[in-house]
């Protein structure tokens, strides 16, 4: 099963940037020396299983942005399951940068209309003063621009934990199944005692599914007040962030990340192996509980959630 | 006014002087060691207008003058003698008279008031170079100030100099630090002898004892210090410091410490096998360890010591990299075979309790003959 998935934006937004951090799980330091793509760099990233992300990567300069709107018009916008525009925070041609968006628009609503649409705010990191002020501001100019059209926007840098925020968001999206793996992770918690388990796909470590059940896609809103853990709302991203970094580091040094154990004063955790294409986190609070009960019944998991994992994506 | 005030903090801390040109990356260095600073986050830093003292609290009580870039002997208002150390800030890229100059100026003033003061040299902001550039500005600066203090006196011959190439971007700055630092600790052999004990009887191949906080090594064992495997160390305790509050749960995290050791735990097998499905019988070869692991773990102690360990493929051995806490600033991080890990876990963690009573009562006598 492929899905089509658009990254468009103006030359130099940050796009290939992205990719190269999620995907190729290089450091965001050497994005420096990304020079600008040239027409549209394919990439197929196996992501779960048979799912097969076929990611666009639509450089955009100018020449390119008029081709795609034009004689490309039908091979870029055809069979699209996600776009994802790109805005530069910073960009001094927002008349511009809009204008081609409301283009890129146009086409997908011709040629795809049912592909969802979201929007980052690149670079956030950037921005000197209160982030959310400027963010909202920016996401109220992106939705009038946007019309009627329905989308989700993320403000975005690869230099924090916002990156993963918003690609796991996007990647849920196309997950058919998703509320049946959290369903079976509750369930796996419970047996657990765990407080939370968390299913990351393997090699971006994106969040795919938790056993807490709503994750709501809009940042900014409250979890709800009877949880009586209050967790960090960052947790995931910023986990995804964490190990994503360290196992940069293992390539670079010593072989290749495998799992962790961590009993520390706040929690327990084990993060291992699940099935070929994930790995599961399981937070625990009760003290009593060891680490290595926990590593036995991810090994008892396993091929429950090989099989799951499986129907999840055949839909 | 003094002695008031001497009376109220009565430690005697080991003197850092830190300096260096305008710019030269005095302050970001001290900000990304010991106050958590980001590395990006350095480059809005304003510059230093007047003598800021730092103190940080590790093995040894330190503190750190930051200055700014136009002091002098003179204007320091403080006799050289007192510091232990003095480092010296210079930016690779700099035009290298000027620096060399100041820097020849207070080595030879605080020489002549105390043989015995360790000199380093931080060339820094090393990243911006490429590799061949790098180590040739490095060579120059280094005969530079042999030649000039040469040409003083030949008495400068015996002049203990320490260079290192340094920048905020990478852990150059803090394999440098923690050189530095290791020529200021008296119990540094003591250190030294139980990692190299705790090394033999857990097969260790390497062995750091970290400063948590500043991610600095005070000591490790016997075995050459290789730069990737200190830089896998550093990335690992910064991910452990960065999970540590990200899980806190407000209601079941503060009684889950205190539930933790007054009594042995309850056995562990009422969650053990999943109840939903058991696919295949449990593995008869992790069932014992995961028991003996729960006599062996948790002697009735009075502290909590939180532990992590994580597992790497694709090396030979397999290799496990293992954290404990053994006080509250200072964790001892090792690479022992997996097959060690796994298989003689409660021998490891005995050598664990051993290695931090050790250090414990180093820490204790440091304290003690400080006054404090
Ligand atoms: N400060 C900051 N810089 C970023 C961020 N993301 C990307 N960059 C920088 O932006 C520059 C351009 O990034 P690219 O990924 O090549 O941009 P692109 O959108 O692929 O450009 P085209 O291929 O020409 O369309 C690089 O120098 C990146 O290092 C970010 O979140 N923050
Ligand atoms: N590239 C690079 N820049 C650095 C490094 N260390 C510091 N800087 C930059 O140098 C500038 C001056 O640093 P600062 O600490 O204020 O210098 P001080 O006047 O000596 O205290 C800042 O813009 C820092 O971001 C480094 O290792 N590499
Ligand atoms: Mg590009």
């Amino acid at each position: 099963m492929k899905k089509k998935v658009l990254l468009m934006g103006a030359s130099g937004s940050g796009k290939t940037s992205m990719r190269s951090l999620i995907f190729s799980n290089n450091p965001a330091t050497l994005t420096a020396r990304l020079g600008a793509t040239i027409d549209v760099e394919q990439n197929h990233v196996r992501f779960l299983g048979d799912l097969i992300l076929n990611l666009w990567d639509c450089g955009g300069q100018d020449a390119f942005m008029d081709s795609y709107l034009a004689s490309q018009r039908g091979t870029i916008f055809q069979h699209v399951g996600v776009m994802i525009y790109v805005f530069d925070v910073e960009s001094r041609t927002t008349g511009k940068d809009l204008a081609y968006y409301h283009d890129c628009l146009e086409g997908l609503k011709q040629f795809s209309p049912d592909a969802a649409v979201f929007l980052l705010v690149h670079k956030m990191d950037l921005v000197r003063g209160p982030k959310n002020v400027t963010f909202e501001r920016k996401k109220k100019e992106l939705e009038e621009a946007s019309s009627e059209a329905a989308v989700t926007v993320f403000g975005t840098s690869i230099y924090d934990e916002s990156l993963y925020r918003a690609w796991s968001n996007i990647v849920h999206t196309l997950i058919p199944n998703a509320s049946v793996l959290s369903k079976h992770l509750a369930t796996f918690a419970t047996a657990c005692s765990a407080t939370e388990v968390i299913l990351f796909e393997r090699t971006t470590f994106l969040v795919i599914a938790t056993s807490t059940p709503t994750r709501l896609p809009n940042p900014g809103l409250e979890e709800e007040h009877d949880d009586p853990h209050q967790l960090d709302p960052t947790r995931y991203e910023r986990t995804s962030e964490l190990v994503k970094a360290f196992k940069y580091t293992c390539s670079r040094v010593r072989g290749e990340f495998h799992s962790l154990e961590m009993e520390l004063h706040d929690f327990t955790a084990v993060l291992d192996e699940m099935t070929r294409n994930t790995y599961v986190m399981i937070i625990v609070h009760d003290p009593t509980i060891e680490t290595a009960a926990l590593k036995l019944n991810i090994r008892l998991a396993r091929r429950k959630f090989e099989e799951l994992q499986g129907d999840s994506i055949r839909d | 006014l003094n002695g008031h005030r001497k009376s109220l903090s009565p430690v005697a801390r080991t003197k850092i002087l830190l300096l260096g040109l305008r710019r030269a990356g005095k302050t970001s260095i001290q900000q990304v060691l010991f106050n958590k600073l980001p590395p990006k986050q350095t480059f809005f830093l304003e510059t230093t207008m007047r003598i800021v003292k730092h103190i940080y609290d590790t093995v040894i009580p330190l503190e750190i003058w930051d200055c700014p870039g136009n002091i002098t002997v003179d204007t320091l208002g403080a006799p050289l003698s007192q510091f232990t150390t003095l480092i010296f800030v210079i930016d690779i890229r700099d035009l290298y008279n000027q620096p060399i100059s100041k820097l020849v100026e207070f080595i030879v003033a605080a020489y002549r008031e105390n043989v015995n003061i360790n000199f380093e040299v931080f060339v820094h902001k090393a990243e911006k170079l490429q590799e061949d550039d790098k180590i040739e500005n490095f060579r120059q600066i280094h005969e530079r100030v042999s030649d000039r203090l040469l040409d003083l006196s030949q008495e400068y011959e015996q002049v203990q100099l320490g260079f290192h190439l340094t920048s905020v971007h990478d852990h150059s700055l803090h394999e440098a630090f923690s050189r530095v630092l290791h020529k200021m600790i008296d119990s540094l052999p003591y250190l030294e002898d139980l990692l190299n004990v705790f090394c033999a009887n857990s097969q260790s191949p390497k062995a750091f004892l970290f400063d948590i906080a500043s991610r600095l090594y005070l000591a490790t064992d016997a075995s050459p210090v290789d730069s990737a495997t200190y830089s896998l160390c550093c990335d690992y305790l910064q991910m452990l410091n960065s999970f540590g509050p990200l899980y806190k749960s407000i209601t079941a995290s503060p009684s889950r410490t205190q539930k933790l050791t007054p009594t042995p735990p309850p056995s562990a097998s009422s969650a053990s096998s999943p109840k939903s499905r058991s696919p295949s019988p449990p593995d008869n070869s992790t069932l014992p360890r995961a028991s003996a692991h729960t006599n062996t773990k948790r002697p009735s102690k009075d502290i909590f010591y939180p532990s992590a360990a994580t597992s790497l493929q694709q090396t030979t051995p397999a290799t496990t990299l293992t954290y404990h806490l053994i006080t509250p600033h200072l964790a001892l991080l090792a690479l022992v075979p997996t097959s060690v890990y796994e298989g003689r876990r409660g021998l490891l963690e005995y050598n664990v309790v051993f290695f931090r009573e050790g250090v414990q009562e180093i820490c204790d006598v440091e304290k003690e003959t400080r006054g404090g």
